[in-house]
């Protein structure tokens, strides 16, 4: 919620850098680094990835392996309350909430 | 009819209002509610659509006298008494069960919303299935809700899953516009009520999330016989009570709507 009562909402999202500046109705501008977005991708499967523990002889996909360091090939926003990012390994299942959106970013 | 991608946005752009008619509850009298709710709007001057999104359990055929209908000659939406409607009832006989596991579901909402020509409406009226599942979703996700409505009896019993209902849309940012409490009270022939499930869990449930109580709807046989008979109370005895309640209830959502600001959504993102 924002001080005047109303829900937390961006107003504007570009890519600045590698990431994603957003500016927000409570007068806030932060910056979400790609990287953080998808290393807490909020969708079922990568949850599931996280509790496990690492794998250090993981075979990337060939996809994965030519994607290079995270990037969003698209980024859409989902009814009221999110947004479900496409990233350069194909994967698009995360959908992002706005809050979840506000606290993986920092104030920059 | 093929749907939308999934989570594909569907934009109505000759729609003013979508409301989704919703519980948690099944039973509670949802269809009725948007039935006879769609056509008091409508009795406002309004142009209203009604769209049947219970895909396992269509009730709009049966309560605008209509069936099943030939898409090769009747073009939807189908007009009746004023409004335009849809549902799975007019795409399947009534006695063929719909076997669909979920996807199917939220395909099937998808493409009434986004392959239906709806035109110019000031209401589109969604009639949604008992639950949080696979039609409240997709409606979530990719119609232009205006807000929701949640339908519930005064009984615990049916107040718990109105709840859940309620927590759903505040989990994906739908405003509530408020609770109806259907079959409230009971009129007996000495004029005294009496209130079979309870009272007063409408008003309880309103507080508890800070929403308007937009209306108490009474028990009344022939509320049911009228949907039976395929003409809604409203239309068929404009005039009862039941059908004034309504009438009230359109008025106060039409109002509800006057005073909210028109939210354009989220911004698209520059990549």
């Amino acid at each position: 919620m924002t001080t005047g009562g109303e829900p937390l909402k961006p107003l504007s999202l570009r890519r600045e850098g590698d990431g994603l500046r957003i500016d927000w109705n409570d007068g806030v501008s932060t910056l979400a680094t790609w990287r953080a977005l998808r290393k807490n991708c909020p969708c079922a499967t990568c949850n599931e990835e996280r509790e496990k523990p690492s794998d250090p002889f993981k075979v990337l996909s060939a996809q994965e392996a030519a994607a290079g360091p995270p990037t969003p090939t698209g980024m859409k926003p989902l009814g009221h309350y999110a947004y479900q990012i496409t990233w350069n390994d194909g994967h698009d299942t995360g959908i992002y909430p706005i809050e979840l959106l506000r606290s993986l970013s920092e104030v920059k | 009819m093929n749907g939308p991608m999934p989570g594909q946005k569907i934009s109505l752009p000759g729609v003013k209002h979508v409301i989704a008619i919703a519980s948690g509850k099944g039973g509670v009298g949802k269809s009725t509610v948007a039935a006879n709710l769609a056509l008091a709007l409508h009795m406002h001057g309004q142009r209203v659509g009604l769209m049947d999104a219970d895909i396992y359990g269509p009730s709009v055929p049966l309560m605008f006298n209509l069936g099943v209908v030939d898409q090769t000659k009747v073009p939807f939406p189908i007009e009746q008494y004023g409004l335009k409607l849809m549902s799975m009832g007019f795409l399947l006989d009534p006695n063929q069960a719909v076997i669909w596991r979920g996807p199917k579901v939220a395909q099937a909402v998808g493409s009434f919303l986004a392959q239906v020509p709806w035109g110019e409406l000031d209401f589109l009226v969604i009639d949604l299935p008992p639950g949080t599942g696979d039609a409240q979703l997709t409606l979530s996700q990719q119609a232009p809700l205006t807000g929701a409505v949640i339908v519930t009896q005064p009984a615990e019993v049916s107040l718990i899953d109105a709840r859940k209902g309620v927590r759903m849309f505040q989990e994906v940012r739908v405003p509530i516009l408020g609770i109806v409490e259907n079959m409230s009270y009971l009129t007996m022939p000495d004029g005294n009520r009496l209130s079979p499930f309870g009272s007063g869990g409408g008003k309880k449930l309103a507080n508890e999330i800070g929403v308007p109580l937009l209306g108490e709807l009474p028990i009344d046989p022939q509320v049911s016989a009228c949907g039976d008979s395929g003409e809604p109370i409203v239309r068929k005895l404009p005039d009862h009570p039941v059908s004034k309640s309504y009438v009230d209830l359109a008025n106060t959502i039409m109002n509800e709507m006057a005073k909210r600001p028109t939210d354009g959504g989220l911004p698209q993102v520059q990549l």
